[in-house]
């Protein structure tokens, strides 16, 4: 891990929480992380809400927060692409971080009937 | 066509034609009906001519040429045929009752110069029955339909097409043919005598040696210089594709030897078939293995391409049991069913990994299961641990070509058994019941609970993961495979295709769908060409029309812009199948990888989506469908929508027609 560079992703989380951002510019914040995810292709292995495939693990519910996050994408030993900060500004992930988080609930496999027949199937 | 008098063969008369007639009949006699005493025949007088029927109007109507078709034939091949010429028997004529006599279903072309003698005395002569001419609009599309439709009805079928042109066109399905273990049989359409040829384009259809482009992938080949020579190529040529290791084979034909007229039909002989035994493994190297299964406290088996028919299923689910030895199904064919207890596919690296032996079983790429790469950093390591005990049944090793590299890395092991794996299981089997001591069967029993335990909390996990993204648009690749399966569960359904591979729609049919049948699943394209999905469900789905399956196709949107064509073909010839697309709107890999690239090079990625997005326009699937006469609905977006487009979908399918549903998907 690069620790120069990690306490200041973490420096600029804690401002833009401490701070209390309005609503607009969370709203913002959303907007352009919704757009950096789709620019830089996370969709592509974590789908457009980062609900995950095969190719890449759910990113949502449990939002892992900015400074866990760019501390994986950019040093990441496995199947995942490395995304250095060339490509990607720690801003840009806080962003990312605003739209996950912002993406709803998905429902328990037992309240949608095809899933929930499955599993009386099996039984 | 005929221009050397040598070869312009005297009119045997009515009386001779009406004899040649007859024997098409006798040579329909299939042999899976009558055996092998029915073969072997000279030409007789005996029996009824089932290949001179008349075809249905139906079937005239399909295959009408155009008179401007005719007479550019005409200028273009020679002179037509006079009315005394009508009443010859043909060289063509004998090679279709060649074919009749190995009970050939299907011949899958699209029409040219250089085939007209064997194209009209498919349609005309043999009545298009058995083979039946199946209209293609693309030599790939051939090639794949070829290969979805032996591995539905396990049973070969033939290409037809030009020596050259065509061939180029069929090449890459060959491949994939070639990579996937699927016998079929290429005729390529060739004008050997240069005197024959009559002008520019016979010329061009033309080659001294037309096989020489797909020697590499295919089996074996021959350009048979007279129609004796024809029959025993065609005979041998079936024999060598469908013995295992299986592969495509090819046999050019002299467009001069398919007109010639047959003086004496009762000199030319239909040689019999025999298939060949598969070969079996060793006896003794098989009974180490039975021993090393027995000992090993953690073994896990591997398998591909192990089951070549159904009874390959049956004795995989019976080795397992008896050792209760997990199962890791790559299932280039449905080996293990998905809902035993004992396939383990889900859990193949911790298995791997703790393993004292691994059997793999008809597997392509066996170092690859045993050892895991980094593609961005180009490293490998070793999967299993130090002194796990390696062993393959195979027929890898029995044939090889060296040009193409699909026999992968070469893997050191500590038994290896050249022998085709399903035919061997019986033997080792045997040897294991004979291995085993009454305590060891105990021992080995109590892992039951384990691994039936395992098994339970996949399919758990995978029910719960399928939840995520339920309600996204684009929709998810498991609402997608789960609003299919829930349709299609009550029939008798087979995937036909899932392209190029299932992981493109995160193998969600394997992680939940119930695959209990060796028919429920055909693999991939095995050399990994695009423009094999489509084609090769339409092929399969002939196949399974006959079997009375439903046929399904998860279609991705790459592939099907290659070889859409394929379409028209089920709609032409009524082949019910279900077409889904999983319409990502891009070459999804690629796109992923070029991303992986530029992130590497740091050059910025705002460009890396150039060239693998098929978007701007987004192309509308469902209207060209329908332009093809295709039942469609879509482009799906909503999610919602999908339940009542499947609905009728299957409805359509069930009545005997294609259909297709477009579906807007995410990427993965
Ligand atoms: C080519 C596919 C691919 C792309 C593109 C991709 N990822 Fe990943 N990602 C993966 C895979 C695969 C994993 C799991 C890696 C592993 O377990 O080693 C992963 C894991 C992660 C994790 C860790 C999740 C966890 O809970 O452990 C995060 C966070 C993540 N990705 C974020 C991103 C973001 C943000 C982007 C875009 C900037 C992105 N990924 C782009 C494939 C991808």
């Amino acid at each position: 891990m690069n620790i120069k560079y990690f306490p200041g992703v973490l420096l600029l989380w804690i401002l833009f929480s401490a701070v209390g951002v309005s609503a607009q510019e969370d709203a913002n914040a959303v907007e352009r992380g919704l757009k950096t995810f789709m620019r830089v292709g996370c969709y592509e292995c974590h789908g457009t809400d980062g609900k995950g495939s095969e190719a890449g693990t759910a990113l949502t519910p449990e939002t892992l927060p900015p400074e866990a996050i760019a501390n994986f994408i950019r040093f990441s030993p496995g199947r995942m692409p490395v995304y250095p900060v060339e490509v990607l500004s720690d801003e840009e992930i806080i962003d990312i971080v605003a739209y996950l988080e912002s993406v709803p609930l998905s429902p328990d496999a037992d309240d949608v009937d095809i899933l929930k027949a499955l599993a009386l199937d099996k039984k | 066509m005929t221009s050397s008098p040598q070869k312009n063969k005297t009119n045997v008369g009515r009386r001779n034609f009406i004899k040649t007639a007859v024997v098409a009949g006798a040579a329909t006699t299939l042999p899976s009906e009558k055996g092998a005493a029915a073969q072997n025949r000279t030409v007789t007088e005996t029996g009824v001519s089932q290949g001179l029927a008349p075809p249905s109007v139906e079937q005239m109507s399909m295959e009408a040429s155009t008179p401007e078709q005719v007479s550019e034939v005409q200028s273009d091949q020679g002179p037509a045929a006079t009315e005394t010429e009508s009443a010859k028997y043909f060289g063509s004529d004998f090679m279709i009752d060649v074919m009749k006599s190995l009970d050939l279903d299907y011949v899958f072309s699209n029409p040219g110069s250089s085939f007209l003698g064997l194209h009209e005395s498919i349609t005309v002569y043999g009545g298009n029955r058995k083979p039946e001419f199946i209209t293609c609009m693309h030599e790939e599309s051939a090639a794949a339909m070829a290969n979805g439709y032996y591995k539905a009805a396990l049973k070969p079928a033939a290409i037809m097409c030009h020596g050259t042109v065509g061939l180029q066109h069929a090449a890459m399905n060959l491949y994939n043919a070639w990579c996937d273990r699927v016998p079929l049989i290429a005729i390529l359409g060739n004008t050997v005598d240069a005197s024959d040829r009559m002008g520019g384009t016979t010329w061009r259809h033309s080659a001294q040696d037309p096989a020489a482009m797909v020697r590499d992938f295919t089996k074996w080949d021959d350009q048979p210089a007279s129609l004796q020579a024809f029959a025993e190529s065609m005979v041998r040529g079936w024999k060598i594709a469908t013995t295992p290791p299986m592969e495509p084979i090819v046999l050019a034909v002299d467009s001069t030897l398919q007109e010639t007229a047959v003086e004496d039909p009762e000199s030319l002989k239909i040689p019999r078939y025999t298939p060949s035994e598969p070969p079996q493994g060793e006896r003794g190297a098989v009974r180490k293995t039975a021993k090393l299964l027995v000992d090993a406290e953690e073994p896990v088996i591997i398998v591909d391409r192990l089951a070549r028919t159904p009874e390959g299923m049956r004795l995989l689910v019976e080795l397992a049991e008896l050792l209760n030895v997990p199962v890791i199904d790559i299932a280039s064919r449905q080996n293990m069913p998905t809902s035993h207890y004992l396939n383990q596919t889900r859990q193949s690296g911790r298995l791997i990994s703790r393993a004292d032996l691994v059997l793999g079983m008809e597997v392509t790429d066996f170092w690859g299961q045993v050892n895991s790469v980094n593609r961005a950093e180009m490293t490998s390591e070793p999967r299993v641990k130090e002194g796990t005990k390696l062993v393959t049944i195979s027929v890898n090793d029995l044939y090889m070509k060296s040009n193409y590299q699909d026999f992968q890395r070469y893997a050191p092991v500590d038994i290896s058994i050249s022998g085709d794996a399903e035919a061997t299981l019986p033997a080792l089997i045997e040897e294991v019941k004979e291995a085993m001591s009454r305590s060891r069967r105990r021992v080995l029993a109590q892992k039951e609970k384990t691994f039936r335990k395992m098994h339970a909390d996949s399919f758990e996990e995978s029910r719960q993961l399928a939840a995520r993204g339920w309600n996204s648009s684009p929709v998810s690749t498991a609402r997608l495979s789960m609003e299919i399966y829930e349709q299609i569960k009550a029939e008798d359904w087979a995937l036909v295709s899932v392209g190029a591979s299932e992981r493109f729609i995160s193998s969600w049919p394997h992680r939940l769908w119930n695959f209990d049948e060796h028919y429920r699943y055909l693999g991939i394209g095995a050399g990994g060409g695009v423009g094999y999905g489509l084609p090769a469900a339409v092929g399969a789905a002939l196949a399974n029309k006959a079997l009375g399956r439903f046929s399904v196709n998860i279609q991705c949107d790459g592939d099907f812009m290659y070889a859409n064509g394929a379409l028209w073909t089920a709609a032409h010839h009524r082949i019910p199948l279900l077409t889904v697309m999983h319409n990502n709107r891009a070459y999804a890999q690629e796109s992923m990888l070029v991303q992986g690239t530029a992130n590497r090079r740091k050059r910025g990625v705002e460009r890396a989506s150039i060239g693998t997005l098929i978007q701007d326009p987004n192309i509308d699937y469902a209207k060209l469908a329908e332009g093809m006469g295709v039942w469609s609905a879509g482009p799906i977006e909503n999610p919602d929508d999908l339940r009542p487009a499947l609905i009728e979908a299957v409805k359509v399918v069930k009545s005997g027609y294609p259909a297709l549903v477009d579906v807007v998907t995410q990427m993965r």
